[in-house]
């Protein structure tokens, strides 16, 4: 049996404005409201809300055979209230199905677990809360930040009482082995699921550009290339084919005219008419798996960012690890001084985009990161950010 | 007495102290009575007309060409800023955004000075009619550097091109008694109307190629240069190092040089209290382009080592230039936190923002002919760190004169004044009243000094003196 294990990441970051250093002492409003307005609510009427839509009737149509997973981080569910309380709701009634599975992450969707493990704990246990309060589950199912995953990450996991983390199905660490199977973390405590990051990709970058040979892509074409993934394994092991991707990929990374809601809509069909096929909630890889899970080491972070899947789009120039490196800092100097009033602000201010927003790395990738920086370049968004560590700490040392 | 000026920069139009300087010098010489037809990179080919002291800031156009006079008096006709008015020139606040190609098909003739083609010029053939012009020894190899060194495909040298050719229209404004060039951009079309007219020709040397490129620098610029003040009859230097390295470097007759410091306009303004602050540390501010001349990357290393005893430090870097990225990443390879930060373009507003929240101003510039901004920042009594390579050291006292690339030396002092704020204050203050002294007046009168030897003893312009 091949499981689809679908994860979509839903995520908009609080952007900074032009933030100058004229208002340093004399702004204290660092992020672009306007902005993040506007783009939310676009996103929201391209993405969010025929997505959510589409799928709810799917899952409807597919009584508990079809089954999806979210992991929506706190910044944008408040920005949900804020500006699309109806996504908001919308993803309510999805969760009222019982087919939807919720994820844990960090809160802001940040990199602390690689500068701050105190504030990582901090981050994800306010998630948790968040999902527990605004759809009613207490998410067991670990995904951190852009798929970030190391050995040490698992055992904190592990702690909070997780039973397995998604990451990405990196070929360094796989090396021979299929990402179909799911397996174990370095030390024996807690299942991986690994992208299938061929075929995910083929959906989310690769579906609209003429330039592919597969394209069109069709779900007769996608699924014969996954019913051929299988013909090898033939002792009824349960197989996990785990299509994770940003749930912009839908109506907004790839426009609803290029028919990709029209795939979506066939394919749990079609899926379905196999009957060693089918689909799987993350959480369910415990009780499917009928084989004794292999461990895998990860002693480096990995991702399932750019053609390197390591943190470099976030953390490798001097201007990211300067920006990186202040704010945790300041984050500590302001619980240390017990100045609860600046915490949410900076805690804002961990949001990886930040960072992303800094990266230099041309070719393929730093177009991709073109695409998505409201900012004219690497330099200028680093400029906005420092200057607003700036005005963050004159004011911790105000008082 | 009325003056022919060229000039690449004036105010709108500015990129550096060389808009400023020649806005003080303007306004003062009229002040003085002194008449002006200056003469700008402009889009359109105009010249202004200044007669009193108020034109230096309203700007009073005149046209070349007639056609085009009566298409813009067209366009302007409901427009009621003086803005708008000169965006329809092509004044705009950053030069060098437009090249007129027409303007530069007569460009092969006019260079042929000597030959059959230079005689053709209408301008010329016209002025020959009345006098003969008194050569200058040398005065080929000259002609011939332009010919050979005016040329390139860059932005900058088609545009100074383009400017050239406008000098046998220049030629034509009757009623000057002679010609000041600024810099060496304007000295072909300078050196191009002295041959004409026979007027007698002053350039005024604000910076040398040297010291902006802080090398060697650009050849051909080096030679437009050396031409230019070969063939001028007076050189004014800004300051005593600038008529050394003239001197030295170009070998210009010292008879022939003048020394007429700069002075600044700013009005002396009290410091703010330290509540309404940007930053509440220890404030150091960098204030320029941000280009190899000004030595930004001495105020970062300088930056690193004063951080390193004093982490509450702030550091601003306020401008732009071709350096900024390489400094940008450089300070965050630095490791220098949130405590130095980059300010971007400011506008004149946003500099007085900037100034009045300054502790110490810092100019390290590797080679500065004079540096006006310096003396701007002692007015709001912020005490300056500067480069002993800097003219201004030698109009002030209260300031600290420390070379460019003495990062230690530097950067003691600058822990010093952190540490004795009283100190700081202090100087800063003696520094203000200081500046309050130097004013654009005494230089324009120093100026026309330089003018007076002229209008009395040049053959060419006898019996032409108004005054």
């Amino acid at each position: 049996m091949l499981n689809f294990v679908f994860y979509f990441q839903v995520h908009q970051p609080y952007r900074l404005k032009h933030y100058r250093v004229l208002d340093i002492n004399n702004n204290t409003e660092y992020f672009d409201e306007p902005l993040n307005e506007t783009i939310v609510r676009k996103v929201a009427a391209k993405c969010y809300l025929p997505a959510n839509n589409l799928l709810l009737k799917l899952i409807k149509a597919h009584r508990g055979k079809f089954k999806i997973a979210y992991s929506i981080s706190g910044v944008t569910i408040e920005q949900f209230r804020k500006y699309a309380p109806e996504v908001l709701a919308s993803f309510k009634e999805l969760a009222a199905t019982g087919m939807v599975e919720f994820l844990g992450e960090t809160y802001y969707h940040s990199l602390a677990s690689l500068y701050d493990t105190d504030e990582f704990l901090e981050q994800v246990q306010m998630h948790r809360d968040l999902i527990r309060k605004e759809f009613g589950q207490y998410p067991t199912v670990f995904r951190n930040t852009e798929l970030i995953y190391q050995d040490k990450l698992s055992d904190l996991i592990y702690e909070e009482g997780f039973k397995v983390i998604l990451t990405e199905g990196v070929d360094r660490i796989l090396k021979w082995r299929t990402p179909l199977y799911a397996y174990k973390n370095y030390s024996k405590d807690i299942s991986l699921l690994l992208k299938y990051y061929m075929l995910s990709d083929d959906i989310a970058f690769r579906f609209s550009n003429r330039s592919w040979p597969e394209h069109p892509l069709t779900v007769e074409k996608f699924i014969h290339w996954v019913n051929q993934l299988t013909l090898s394994e033939k002792n009824n092991k349960n197989l996990f084919l785990n299509l994770f991707m940003d749930y912009e990929t839908f109506g907004e990374h790839q426009w609803e005219e290029t028919g990709i809601f029209d795939f979506v809509a066939q394919l749990p069909g079609e899926v379905l008419k196999h009957s060693h096929l089918g689909f799987a909630h993350p959480s369910q890889c415990h009780e499917l798996s009928n084989y004794q899970q292999e461990s895998l080491s990860f002693p480096e972070p990995v991702s399932w960012a750019d053609q390197e899947r390591d943190v470099s789009a976030w953390v490798e120039n001097d201007m990211q690890q300067n920006a990186v490196n202040t704010i945790y800092e300041l984050i500590g100097e302001i619980k240390k001084r017990g100045r609860s009033d600046l915490l949410e602000t900076a805690r804002y201010l961990t949001t990886s985009d930040h960072f992303y927003y800094m990266c230099t790395k041309y070719f393929q990738d730093g177009d991709v990161h073109k695409y998505f920086s409201p900012y004219d370049s690497p330099e200028q968004a680093y400029i906005y950010y420092i200057n607003a560590l700036a005005d963050l700490e004159e004011r911790l040392y105000d008082k | 007495m009325r003056i022919l000026m060229l000039t690449w920069e004036f105010p709108p139009m500015i990129s550096g102290g060389l808009g400023m300087a020649c806005y003080g010098i303007v306004k003062a010489l009229l002040n003085l009575g002194v008449e002006i037809d200056l003469v700008l990179p402009t889009k359109l080919a105009v010249y202004f007309p200044l007669r009193k002291p108020e034109d230096a800031d309203l700007l009073p156009v005149e046209f070349f060409h007639k056609q085009e006079r009566a298409e813009y008096r067209e366009e302007t006709k409901t427009m009621t800023k003086l803005e708008e008015r000169l965006k329809v020139l092509g004044i705009t606040e950053r030069p060098e955004t437009y090249i007129n190609f027409r303007d530069l098909k007569d460009y092969e003739t006019l260079i042929h000075y000597g030959t059959e083609k230079f005689s053709s010029i209408t301008a010329y053939s016209e002025y020959k009619l009345y006098r003969e012009t008194p050569p200058v020894s040398g005065e080929d190899l000259m002609f011939k550097n332009i010919r050979d060194s005016l040329i390139g495909e860059e932005d900058i040298f088609r545009k100074v091109q383009e400017f050239t050719m406008r000098a046998t229209m220049m030629a034509k404004i009757n009623d000057y008694d002679l010609i000041h060039s600024h810099d060496w951009l304007t000295y072909p079309a300078a050196m191009f109307i002295r041959k004409i007219t026979a007027k007698p020709l002053i350039v005024h040397i604000h910076a040398t190629e040297f010291d902006r490129s802080g090398g060697a620098g650009d050849e051909r610029i080096h030679k437009i240069e050396f031409s230019g003040m070969s063939y001028a009859d007076r050189v004014i230097a800004v300051s005593k190092y600038t008529a050394q390295m003239v001197m030295t470097r170009y070998r210009i007759d010292s008879g022939k040089m003048r020394i007429v410091h700069n002075a600044h306009t700013t009005n002396i303004i009290a410091k703010k209290s330290q509540e309404q602050r940007l930053f509440q540390g220890p404030t150091i501010l960098f204030l320029g382009r941000i280009t190899i001349q000004k030595g930004p990357d001495y105020f970062l290393d300088v930056a690193r080592r004063v951080l390193e005893k004093h982490p509450k430090a702030r550091f601003i870097m306020a401008g732009t230039g071709d350096m900024f990225r390489k400094l940008l990443h450089k300070s965050a390879q630095y490791r220098l936190k949130n405590r130095f930060l980059f300010t971007g373009f400011l506008n004149r507003e946003e500099v007085e923002t900037i100034l009045s929240n300054t502790d110490i101003y810092m100019l390290p510039s590797v080679s500065e002919p004079f540096g006006i901004a310096p003396l701007e920042a002692m007015a709001y009594g912020i005490v300056a760190v500067i480069s002993r390579q800097s003219g201004v050291t030698e109009v002030i006292d209260n300031a600290f004169k420390i070379d460019f690339w003495d990062v230690d030396k530097m950067s003691e002092t600058i822990c010093y004044l952190i540490e004795n704020p009283e100190v700081s204050r202090e100087i800063g203050y003696q520094g203000m009243l200081e500046v309050e002294q130097i004013r654009w007046d005494k230089a324009a009168q120093e100026i026309r000094e330089v003018y007076r030897e002229f209008t009395e003893e040049h053959p060419a312009a006898k019996g032409r003196v108004k005054e």
